[in-house]
């Protein structure tokens, strides 16, 4: 044991001074690498895990807004159609409507037309029968001017009477 | 006349000593750079200081610069750091056991490799001239902290009682003295010998191989040292002897295989301390017991089957 000593020079106070060496590049590994590394790498696992749970959640958030906008859209779609059906029968009904007041209007227009026509036509035709009593008066007067006598007048006034 | 005598002696001596060549030898042990007090400062210890200030300014610059997202030697250190845990939880197969022993192992890694490779580094040819009883000899400052079994020897210790505190921790001291001295076993002979006779056989055996295991851990202290110690002395033997061959080209090669064997050897180490570490947190008893309790389960499914 002695030569062994002696042939390898242990001191085991240089012993003690390289376990003592070897305690502080332990601890600064430690306190100084090892630790801090550690906690860092968890946080930004957890956050990691963190954003990939935030990011499924989202994307399934986002499905969910994608199928609720497309069920959205394709009830607006449907309500907009049945809609524009039910303008277009309303329209149509409205115009056939609106066409058969108008085809009323028209008749009434064309029967009142004819009606002042049928009226107008009695007064013309009133206006010239009086006319033409009053022509024929007029010319009778004008003959019986020229033929001045009794008998004639007699004549004419009983054959008036007759008429 | 001899006073004439004794000058011309004189004379004869100094020209001789002027004359006298400088060793440069690579001696089994380092050799002392300088003292205090009676405490001798050997050139490895001097070596293994600069080891602490490289890796003091290695983790101060990495500790200011450590952030949320990682840059430079930050991505460097995260890098190392996760592949050496994945690859100490395959060996000691419990993230358990790697968190525990990894900050060690890892310091151990560090500590021997960053010694193995200063030895490597041309520096030697710092160094001061000192008069022996042999002559003058040249003793360089720089010698790997690892190539002085005085190192070596210090972290295979540190190593094993480790393991052994930590063993205590993990199964208790009177199983972690039963694996040396394993009077469990002695005492199952007045338990079990009526049932199982062969147990007279067996139970010297079991404690003769725990006794065994206790001089296996001063093999495991001289051989990790050793291994570490004859590995690098032998490396810086080999560089110094190419040098004497060819100076400059010829130690190339080897100075490149000396930088893997350093980083093998530091490996090595650190890779056998989590092996050490592991075994000793392991509890024999459970094990044989769980191998027990598989083999009943196995003979049961063998009967249900039949």
């Amino acid at each position: 044991m002695d030569s062994f000593i002696s042939t390898f020079h242990i001191d085991w106070k240089i012993l003690i001074a390289q376990a003592i060496n070897f305690g502080i590049v332990f601890l600064l590994i430690y306190f100084f690498a090892l630790k801090p590394l550690k906690k860092v790498m968890g946080e930004r696992t957890k956050s990691i895990e963190g954003g990939i749970s935030d990011a499924k959640n989202n994307a399934i958030i986002l499905e969910k807004t994608k199928q609720e906008y497309n069920d959205i859209v394709a009830k607006a779609r449907n309500e907009a159609h049945t809609i524009f059906q039910e303008g277009k029968k309303e329209a149509e009904n409205k115009k056939a409507e609106m066409l058969e007041i108008a085809q009323k209007e028209v008749e009434t227009i064309i029967s009142n037309g004819k009606k002042i026509l049928e009226t107008e036509k009695v007064k013309m035709v009133e206006e010239a029968k009086k006319e033409i009593v009053s022509l024929v008066v007029l010319a009778t007067e004008k003959l019986l001017e020229s033929h001045k006598d009794e008998s004639f007048e007699k004549k004419a006034v009983d054959q008036i009477k007759k008429i | 006349m001899n006073d004439n005598n004794n000058l011309q002696n004189q004379i004869i001596k100094e020209q001789a000593e002027t004359h006298e060549e400088i060793s440069h030898e690579s001696t089994l042990y380092a050799e002392p750079i300088g003292h205090i007090g009676s405490f001798a400062i050997t050139n490895s210890l001097f070596t293994t200081w600069i080891v602490v200030i490289i890796i003091l300014i290695i983790t101060i610059s990495l500790k200011i610069k450590i952030k949320q997202i990682p840059k430079g030697i930050q991505n460097v250190f995260e890098m190392i750091i996760e592949g050496a845990m994945n690859l100490a939880d395959q060996v000691t197969g419990s993230k358990k056991i790697t968190a525990k022993v990894f900050p060690l192992a890892f310091s151990i890694f560090m500590f021997v490799l960053i010694n193995n490779w200063l030895g490597i580094l041309p520096f030697g040819g710092f160094g001061i001239i000192e008069t022996t009883e042999h002559g003058k000899a040249f003793i360089p400052f720089i010698r790997s902290g690892t190539a002085d079994i005085n190192t070596t020897l210090a972290l295979g210790i540190m190593s094993v009682i480790g393991a052994n505190i930590f063993g205590i921790l993990s199964i208790g001291a009177w199983k972690m003295f039963n694996k040396y001295v394993n009077l469990k076993a002695l005492g199952d002979i007045f338990k079990k010998v009526r049932k199982e006779p062969t147990i007279l056989i067996s139970a010297p055996i079991v404690f003769f191989v725990g006794i065994l295991e206790l001089v296996g851990e001063f093999a495991k202290v001289a051989s990790l040292s050793f291994r570490l110690f004859g590995n690098v002395f032998a490396g810086e033997v080999l560089l110094m002897s190419m040098s004497a061959i060819l100076a400059y080209a010829l130690p190339l090669p080897f100075m490149a295989l000396e930088i893997f064997v350093g980083f093998i050897q530091a490996f090595i180490f650190a890779i056998l301390t989590l092996v050490y570490f592991t075994i000793a947190s392991q509890d024999h008893d459970e094990h044989e017991n769980e191998d027990n309790h598989s083999k009943g389960k196995h003979v049961h499914k063998e009967q249900v089957a039949v």
